[in-house]
């Protein structure tokens, strides 16, 4: 079949997405199958490139001096995109649900499934400057989703989003076309394109700049602000975006620039890797205690992203391959443990209004499987076996200790550190949910209005339960994944 | 045979939970019928050797074995669970209250206990440990008082601390070593340039004590312990301190005799950590005047007992006979210790269901009319002070040996080892004291307040007939392994070397030592107890409030120096103190000087008014054409209306479609010229590098 596929599978969301816009759905139910159509054709079309597809480039547009929009689904690609296209059809679902009250509901519904397509865009560019176009377009068809409510404080939330991000790309371009330049285009070649001509500093700067860019959107500290402040969009988008699809792509780019551009020999003991290993070491453990400190639960949640995506960063910038493993294992098994936190706070927070951590005491009796999920991701995120996050920590920290420098083994202290933080940020929601301290069980008696909160309906509580199982079920046997994953990351594919 | 073992109990509590919905009865009759299948499949264990596999499976696939050990310790948490589950109906009798939960999570953990016990390498002891250091807190926060939730959140943070850290060693044992099954360790990290004194592997060692040390109640991770004990239900009690701490105390065990046989260092701080936490919990034991409390801290006093004689067992490293009677002494007082508190905390079950207290002050006298109880309670206490015939003797003169023979065998540690042989005697006689102190205020003296005696005297259907000869039964078992023919036996199984058999206790030179501690220990109680503790006949709690490790340093430090450094950053680094001002510096500032420069007034505007007026004629001419042409659209392809549409019509397509597109658009069209603002600052950086290297 031909490499056309990957194209399709970018444009039909998009383009879906698009009309939309002009074809208001009347009926809410019509839109809703419309979108799930949509979201699950590209999912099969993904599917079919990324099993069926010959790993060739096809160019779609060419510039000058080979700057050129190619798509290419190889390895980590195919990662990304089939971690993408497995989430978006189950959280589609759960936003049906979620935003049935909502107004202006087609605006969010278009860009939603326009995300799809451009997220997918970021997984399959094959250098650069596709990765930068598609990543700055994740950007601006997702402020539209921050700023969903309208709101004072949403608005806030989205000029903060944008202005952290695309300031944050602003750095990052100097690493593009830094690379275009002196490289083979910026091509995504495993172990670095640059070419023979290049000047090191001027990488090292470039990789630097690209590093706290990019890693604007994976929240690195001191670029992390934005985060927390996003979470007042609805539930599916940061869910989806601001804890997977759209936080990964920053993490993504910076490991597309470190090993697939510029290359971990260059880098390797530097102190530009020590630099950036610093940062992110610094971010993860500070995003622990933030998370600890935060009482409402979904800013507490996106701490607590913000301190995973460091997890991956570090694994990255160790410049092993068995760091990368971690990196990109961490990137999957934390996706689905984040989605299914999310999910469960979102559904916490939609039937009974309430937001905040203290707010929880004795949820857990009214919504038990809910809150049953929500503990198992918080055991698994906190790296307890039998479920997936054990496994890529398991693969980071062993890295980290197989690296053998002191920012290896600094970082693996830290884990454990955050690790147990998180344990903390976790589980005490889950023991409130479930062991409320005498007399402070808010949900025992009926709420006004003689209703009491319950489970959320079907839709809602399906996602939930399917992630909940690929959480136990990737952390039992892990292994055909984890050996893709090696595979990816000793260059085989 | 070794994975139904673990597998059985996960289904019976999955059963025991269908057939909660059912009746309280039926679960019941699940939970012990599951506890005694296990305990029947166990019993076949003792005398086999065989391992099971299964690959694949989590990070390195799972491996289970049985040896004399293993087999004899599955064989105990077996009895252990079958016992206290056969007492649980009537402890339970009157609060039905969460007992589906109850009996769910004691069945996992009886399948992840068999799992730790049974295992052949330390990834399968870590996983099955993570799974019951989770399940056995719903057991601490059951009753879920404001007590039980503050110690049911200590107990889990100490958990999750110690699984981490646990985790870590692992991990550096694992890459160092490069594999993690105990029967290939020894052959592993002896092939390591500096063996197990080599930094990773030391560290990793340290890891590990500290993390299995956590659940066995060590110092300083013990602060747990005691206030976790007392506020479970007495069934579970009997097993967090029977067998939970058991299970620190096998992977402290193992890697001790896989990895650092020899090892001075590692053996020096198992050493003091021992003798730290069996002297600090026989202290705190002496100065409670809580039941439950009592034999909480007894049990961490017991646990420092078994760690002295792990220290033993590594510093007399190459010294066989040393090395075994300290080694016998350990697993011997291991199987002593988890029975002794089964009885014990049983028995403290049976007080608090009927008298529904535990200060010694209110449950004074409770037995004096209750001679099943007071036998099977001083059966407990004889064995657990070391009072010859009694099963703890034995135990406790094998661990004394160790430490006279290692003494005297390893140079250089003789004056250390001599201190620690007197901190162990005068433990052992803290012991004594505080059993007597229990006995003596429960069984022996009458309450002061007749009207309560009265009540407890007449007590008749105290306990029923199966929990009675559960607990009386077990008690038993005191007697028989106080014999010395029973107790060698079993040692030569478990430590599988048979020149234990030749050992002899009843030497006047082993009578001695524990003619010492009881001596002590008949002092300390006329002395402190006596004379100190009972104030104008009641016990007084003289422990100093303040003095508590968890609540003047470790919650203090988690809960407001940790935070408020990172908060302090945060305030610095959020975007108030530094981006913002960046910002306003940045844009109104350094853009608008170069704007007022190379800005309207001065250059731009005449420009411009002279291409307004330009602009103006050619506009006219256009517009009057354009404006024309769009009328005409209006007219007919749009079919834009004025004003309010008539109801019921629906605006046009195209109108639908500018609207649409507009409002959507607006925030991106909004950010996009700050992206561009951005990418342009981006572009004149790069031209500066650009001319930089250049110019370079």
């Amino acid at each position: 079949m031909s490499p056309l596929l990957l194209i399709i599978s970018i444009l039909l969301p998009v383009a879906g997405g698009f009309l939309i816009l002009p074809f208001r759905f009347t009926d809410s139910r019509k839109m809703a199958v419309y979108c799930e159509i949509i979201a699950v054709l590209t999912t099969v079309l993904v599917w079919t490139a990324l099993i069926a597809v010959r790993r060739e480039p096809l160019t779609v547009y060419s510039f000058t001096h080979g700057f050129s929009i190619t798509f290419r689904a190889d390895g980590m690609g195919s990662l990304f995109a089939g971690m993408v296209s497995l989430m978006w059809p189950l959280v589609l679902l759960y936003a049906f649900d979620y935003m049935r009250e909502s107004r202006r509901q087609h605006v969010f519904f278009a860009f939603y499934v326009m995300t799809y397509g451009v997220a997918l865009g970021v997984a399959f560019a094959a250098n650069m400057i596709t990765l930068y176009v598609f990543y700055e377009m994740l950007t601006l068809v997702t402020i539209p989703l921050v700023t969903h409510y309208g709101d004072r404080e949403s608005s806030y939330a989205g000029r903060k989003y944008a202005a952290y991000t695309i300031g944050g790309a602003s750095l990052a371009f100097f690493a593009v076309i830094l690379t275009t330049v002196w490289g083979d285009a910026g091509r995504f070649v495993y172990g670095g394109s640059l070419g023979e001509e290049c000047v090191p500093w001027l990488m090292k700067t470039a990789f630097l700049l690209g590093f706290f860019g990019f890693g604007a959107k994976a929240a690195v500290f001191p670029l992390f602000d934005w985060l927390p402040t996003a979470s007042v969009a609805p539930t599916p988008v940061t869910a989806l975006l601001h804890a997977v699809a759209v936080v990964n792509t920053g993490v993504f780019a910076v490991t597309r620039m470190t090993w697939y551009v510029i290359g971990p020999e260059m880098l390797s003991g530097t102190a530009v890797q020590t630099v950036c290993l610093a940062a992110s070491v610094f971010s993860l453990v500070f995003a622990a205690v933030m998370a600890l400190r935060e009482k409402h639960f979904k800013r507490r949640l996106a701490f607590s992203t913000m301190s995973n995506l460091s997890y991956m960063l570090f694994g990255v910038l160790l410049l092993i391959p068995e760091g990368l493993a971690g990196g990109l294992a961490h990137m999957l098994f934390h996706g689905i443990i984040k989605m299914s936190l999310f999910l469960c706070a979102g559904a916490f927070m939609h039937m009974t209004g309430n937001s905040y951590v203290y707010e929880v005491n004795g949820a857990g009796r009214r919504m038990p499987v809910t809150f049953v999920c929500y503990t198992l991701g918080g055991l698994s995120l906190t790296g307890i076996p039998l479920f997936c996050g054990f496994i890529s920590k398991w693969q980071l920290l062993t890295a980290g200790v197989t690296a053998g420098t002191t920012a290896g083994y600094a970082g693996t202290a830290a884990l454990i550190a955050a690790a147990f933080l998180c344990a903390m940020y976790t589980l005490t929601v889950s023991a409130r949910a479930f062991f409320p301290p005498a007399g402070t069980d808010r949900y025992a008696a009926p709420g006004p209005g003689g209703r009491r909160a319950g489970e959320a309906g079907p839709l809602m509580l399906a996602p939930i339960l399917i992630f909940s199982v690929l959480n136990v079920v990737l952390g039992i046997f892990p292994g055909p994944v984890m050996d893709f994953i090696r595979r990816i990351a000793e260059g085989l594919i | 045979m070794l994975i139904l073992l673990v597998i059985l109990p996960f289904i019976g509590a999955l059963a025991a939970a269908a057939a909660a919905r059912k009746s309280g009865r039926a679960a019941d009759i699940c939970m012990n019928v599951t506890a005694a299948a296990v305990f029947a499949l166990s019993l076949a264990l003792p005398g086999h050797d065989f391992g099971f596999r299964i690959p694949g499976v989590l990070a390195s696939g799972l491996a289970l074995k049985t040896d004399g050990f293993r087999s004899v310790y599955a064989v105990i948490t077996a009895f252990m669970w079958l016992g206290t589950s056969l007492f649980s109906p009537e402890y339970f009798r009157h609060e039905q209250e969460h007992l589906g939960r109850y009996r769910f999570f004691v069945l996992v953990t009886l399948g992840a206990t068999e799992g730790v016990m049974l295992s052949a390498d330390l990834m399968t002891a870590f996983v099955f440990f993570e799974i019951l250091s989770f399940t056995s807190f719903t057991w601490v926060i059951h009753e879920e008082t404001a007590e039980a939730v503050r110690a049911g959140y200590t107990y889990l943070f100490i958990a999750v601390i110690g699984g981490l850290v646990l985790f870590m060693g692992l991990l550096l044992l694992n890459t160092s070593a490069g594999t993690l099954a105990f029967g290939e360790l020894a052959e592993a990290v002896a092939e390591l340039p500096g063996g197990s004194a080599s930094p990773a592997i030391f560290a990793a060692g340290i890891c590990i004590l500290i993390g299995f040390g956590a659940k066995a109640g060590m110092f300083p991770v013990h602060v747990w312990l005691p206030k976790a004990h007392p506020v479970a239900p007495s069934p579970a009690s009997a097993l967090l301190s029977g067998i939970l701490t058991k299970v620190g105390i096998y992977g402290i065990l193992m890697t001790a005799l896989a990895v650092f046989r020899g090892n001075t260092r590692f053996g020096l701080i198992v050493f003091v950590l021992g003798e730290i936490t069996m002297s600090l919990g026989a202290v705190l034991a002496l100065f409670s005047v809580n039941l439950k409390r009592t034999l909480a801290c007894s049990s961490m006093s017991q646990i420092g007992f078994i760690l002295t004689g792990i220290s033993m067992t590594v510093l007399a490293g190459a010294h066989e006979e040393a090395a075994v009677t300290a080694l016998s002494g350990v697993m011997l007082h291991m199987v002593n210790h988890s029975l002794i508190k089964l009885v014990l905390f049983m028995a403290a079950g049976v007080v608090l269901m009927n008298a529904h207290a535990l200060t010694l002050d209110e449950i004074r006298g409770f037995g004096r009319r209750k001679p099943l109880l007071k036998a099977a309670f001083a059966l407990g206490a004889l064995g657990i002070s070391g009072v010859p015939l009694f099963s703890g003797y034995i135990s406790k003169t094998l661990l004394h040996e160790g430490i006279v023979e290692t003494a005297e065998e390893v140079a250089g540690l003789h004056g250390l080892l001599h201190a620690g042989e007197w901190v162990f005697l005068v433990s052992g006689g803290i012991t004594f004291a505080y059993m007597l102190k229990l006995f003596i205020a429960i069984f022996l003296e009458k309450n002061s307040d007749p009207s309560r005696q009265a009540v407890y005297d007449g007590q008749s259907g105290y306990m029923n007939a199966l929990s009675g000869s559960v607990i009386f039964g077990s008690s038993l078992l005191m007697a028989v392994l106080g014999q010395p023919a029973v107790m060698t036996r079993l040692a030569a199984l478990m430590t599988g070397e048979s020149s234990i058999l030749e050992f002899r206790a009843f030497t006047p030179g082993n009578l001695k030592g524990g003619m010492i501690s009881l001596t002590i220990g008949a002092a300390l109680y006329l002395l402190v107890v006596r004379r100190i503790l009972l104030r104008r006949g009641s016990y007084v709690n003289l422990w100093p409030r303040g003095l508590d490790l968890e609540d003047r340093v470790m919650r203090p430090l988690l809960v407001r120096v940790l935070p408020g450094i990172f908060g302090f950053i945060a305030s610095i680094f959020g975007e108030n103190r530094i981006l913002r001002p960046l910002c306003r510096f940045l844009f109104p500032g350094v853009f608008g000087s170069v704007a007022s420069v190379f800005g309207e007034n001065r250059v731009l505007r005449p420009v411009c008014r002279f291409l307004l007026l330009a602009a103006s004629v050619v506009g006219r001419a256009l517009e009057v054409s354009t404006d024309s042409l769009i009328a005409l659209l209006r007219k007919t392809v749009v079919r834009e209306r004025k004003g309010i549409a008539p109801a019921g019509r629906k605006p046009g397509f195209f109108v639908e479609l500018r609207e649409g597109t507009r409002e959507a658009a607006e925030p991106i069209i909004q950010n996009f010229s700050f992206a561009m603002l951005m990418t342009c600052i981006g572009i004149v950086l790069i031209l500066g590098v650009l001319v930089l290297s250049v110019l370079r």
